[in-house]
């Protein structure tokens, strides 16, 4: 079908920027192997095999576990009507952009050796539950919070698109609860869980903020830690680099299985009315797993507002240093959320613009890179290119941390983007094309004010993740050029603590103001040029 | 005269390819007809460009119209629904008809001139999202009045109208095509519409075009 408008600029742009992407991560890779081989293997103290069973083991339990407790979220969700629903489900939505950072303290503060619950235990009955926040334990509980949200999102904008029609032949037949869920929402999720279990143990395998503050050591590194650690503390660049080239290998295999099993839905459905109410007995437990999770998920973020805002506030706001590191962070948030909606946007039309298959398998591939060259990695490349042509780091760092955090977005605000310019595509693109509309025209008139909000979001998702960032910011941080995040794992380093946990509330503030201000703001822009 | 000769397309899959030939005159309403998935929208698509034949010919008064790709073609189309874009107005939806160097004030002008033409005085800033499905075709005419293009392609453009809405907007599309002299080609399947309007008729049978009834003036 001749249907879609004739885009070839859109193509042509998109091509461009796609080949420079691809050219900028062979760069990337290159440096880091030359540096492998021209620094021949000297004595290193990395030991693979054990680095990659154990993050194997991480991953694979914070995948199963995320998974079921996902289902089990949304499947409370999508039954469960009560006041305050939306609240909630934006609550769980904005687990995507919490920093990893922030969720570690949050349960060291609650489960940690002088958290709240040993604190408890030991008033009420005198004893101490030891420190399940950290170690594996803790690890797992952090990254099940995180991904378990993140999981029921997604989950749940499937259950909530079953089609009407659907539901009212399964009410009318009088399916139980678990009937329902077995023959009606089952077969929904089920294409899902594939895509959405290779990108949890995607994270998981690649975690660094919560596996540095919570790990306790070598014995649960992943290995981004270990390249970290390689990097900054043994200065064992060769080490470092057979790490990150194992690192990619795996991830790489792990996409492709994952593409080859389907794509990855990642946008945010709207949840349609009540219809059909489970009996007693499974209402009862959905109310129960949703507030089971609705504590696990609020408690440490609480906590982490409660602690910061109650300690050390004062004294952070008078350091200059934290000034400048706000600066730091906001400028470089800004920039980057600006550069990935450039680039997405890019991508994404000229994704839309053709049927082609293997041109739009092409146009998808940048999306992957970052999945396979996670951030420490990608940072490394550029530390090593950085010095290779003999560039200051501290000059290249800026434009590096923009550069990185935005490739880091990219996956996400692709697919954010892509799908309703997809659809916009499909079911205008006769009328596009038969009204004649320039390229410029479909963009100003149509496709902008629909996207208003995913823009939004978009925007949204790239300065959070920008501001939440350690992975990229870790080895190019100096002490005249630093972050928040940076600030606070320095200050946790050398057991500043109210600091740590006073910045920590910030960025949890930032995040939450920017996750649920951006969108509105764009869509309002959006519509007023209408 | 819009003259379609031997214009031949197979869908994938499909052994026998669609041949059409047909005449449509200009002033005149020409219909066809045909059971469902006997392939009245494939030749409305391929009329418009949307898919490309295997051969034959359409020609409008001697000009060869196949070269042309879907934008470039003397065409408008009335599609069941979708025909307008939710989000925009109806004086923005109408105004996409225009090319888009157009004065502003020569835009509000002609928009509401169509407007008041198609019987829309005065809504021009509703939200298409809130029109009824009368008006919504109403406004898709109007648009196509601004595009001045000779030929109008209708697929099924009534079946979505209660009864007295579709007597009015077939009155619309009759009144229209006479004053403005287009080639309108009505796709439908309901005898009442063709018996009202058509001055040509064809039915679409096996995959060919045949005329059928008499030829009214
Ligand atoms: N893209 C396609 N690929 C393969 N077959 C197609 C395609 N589009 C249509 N067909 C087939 O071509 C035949 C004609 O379809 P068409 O949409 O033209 O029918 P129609 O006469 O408009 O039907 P209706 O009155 O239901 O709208 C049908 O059998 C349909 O299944
Ligand atoms: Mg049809």
């Amino acid at each position: 079908m001749l249907t879609l408008p004739h885009r070839p600029l859109r193509i042509a742009a998109a091509i461009t920027l796609a080949a420079a992407i691809a050219a900028l991560i062979a760069l990337v890779l290159w440096a880091i192997l030359a540096a492998a081989t021209g620094s021949g293997s000297s004595a290193s103290r990395i030991d693979i095999p054990h680095l990659l069973r154990m993050t194997s083991i991480q991953a694979g339990l914070t995948t199963v576990l995320s998974l079921a407790v996902g289902t089990a979220l949304a499947w409370s969700l999508n039954r469960l009507r009560f006041p305050g629903r939306d609240l909630v489900v934006g609550l769980f939505a904005s687990a995507i952009v919490t920093p990893g950072m922030v969720v570690a303290f949050g349960l060291l503060s609650i489960w940690g050796r002088n958290g709240w619950i040993n604190q408890l235990s030991e008033a009420l009955f005198g004893v101490s539950i030891g420190n399940p926040a950290f170690g594996l334990s803790g690890i797992l509980f952090a990254h099940v919070i995180l991904d378990g949200a993140f999981a029921a999102r997604i989950l749940l904008a499937r259950l909530d698109a079953i089609p009407a029609a659907r539901l009212k032949t399964g009410q009318s037949l009088g399916l139980t609860a678990w009937q329902r869920f077995a023959i009606i929402d089952w077969p929904t999720l089920r294409g899902t869980m594939p895509g959405l279990a290779a990108i949890i143990f995607l994270l998981a395998f690649t975690s660094f903020p919560i596996v540095l503050l919570l790990g306790g050591g070598p014995a649960n590194q992943t290995l981004e830690v270990a390249i970290y650690a390689a990097v900054r503390q043994d200065f064992d660049l060769a080490g470092a680099v057979r790490l990150a080239a194992t690192q990619i290998a795996v991830c790489s295999a792990v996409i492709l299985a994952a593409s080859a099993m389907g794509p990855i839905p990642t946008s945010l459905g709207t949840s349609a009315a009540p219809r059909w109410r489970d009996a007693a007995p499974a209402r009862l437990l959905q109310a129960l797993v949703l507030a089971l999770c609705i504590l696990g998920f609020a408690l440490p973020l609480l906590s982490v507002l409660f602690d910061g805002l109650a300690s050390g506030l004062g004294s952070l706001l008078a350091r200059p240093a934290f000034w400048w590191a706000a600066a730091s962070s906001l400028l470089i948030g800004a920039a980057s959320a600006i550069l990935t909606l450039v680039l997405a946007m890019l991508l994404a039309m000229g994704r839309g613009a053709t049927a082609d298959g293997p041109l739009r398998t092409l146009l998808g591939m940048p999306a992957y890179a970052y999945l396979a060259v996670p951030a420490i990695v990608l940072s490394l490349g550029f530390f090593l290119l950085v010095r290779q042509l003999g560039i200051a780091p501290a000059t290249a760092a800026p434009f590096v941390v923009i550069l990185a955090n935005s490739l880091l977005a990219l996956p996400f605000a692709m697919a954010t983007l892509g799908p309703p310019l997809e659809a916009i595509a499909r079911s205008r693109g006769k009328l596009i094309r038969s009204l004649g509309l320039s390229g410029w025209r479909q963009f100003a008139a149509v496709e902008c004010p629909l996207l208003g909000r995913d823009i939004g979001v978009m925007l949204a998702l790239a300065f959070c993740f920008s501001l939440g960032d350690l992975g990229v910011i870790a080895l190019f941080g100096t002490q005249d050029f630093q972050t928040l995040p940076l600030m606070m794992f320095r200050a946790l380093g050398s057991y500043r603590s109210n600091d740590a946990s006073a910045i920590a509330a910030i960025l949890l503030i930032g995040t939450i103001i920017a996750f649920v201000g951006l969108p509105r703001l764009v869509e309002r822009i959006a519509n007023a040029a209408r | 005269m819009l003259r379609v000769e031997n214009l031949t397309f197979a869908h994938p899959g499909q052994a026998t390819p669609y041949v059409f030939s047909f005449v449509a005159d200009s002033g005149e309403i020409t219909a066809i007809s045909g059971v469902s998935g006997s392939g009245k929208s494939t030749l409305l698509d391929l009329l418009a460009g949307f898919l490309e034949p295997t051969g034959g010919t359409v020609a409008l008064d001697g000009r060869d119209l196949l070269p042309l790709p879907p934008e470039a073609r003397p065409v408008s189309l009335l599609l069941q629904s979708e025909s307008l874009f939710d989000h925009l107005s109806a004086a923005r939806n109408i105004a996409l008809g225009l090319p888009s160097r157009t004065e502003k004030a020569q835009t509000l002008q002609r928009v509401a001139d169509a407007l008041a033409e198609v019987g829309l005085e005065g809504l021009g800033d509703q939200q298409a999202a809130t029109l009824s499905g009368g008006q919504k075709q109403r406004v898709a005419l109007a648009r196509t009045l601004l595009r001045a293009r000779p030929i109008l392609l209708l697929d099924e453009p009534f079946s979505a109208l209660d009864d007295e809405t579709r007597s009015v907007i077939r009155d619309l599309v009759r009144t229209l095509t006479t004053r403005h002299g287009w080639h309108t080609i009505l796709v439908s399947h309901h005898a009442d519409d063709v018996e009202a309007l058509a001055n040509r008729r064809y039915v679409l049978e096996s995959r060919r075009l045949s005329p059928s009834g008499e030829t009214k003036k």
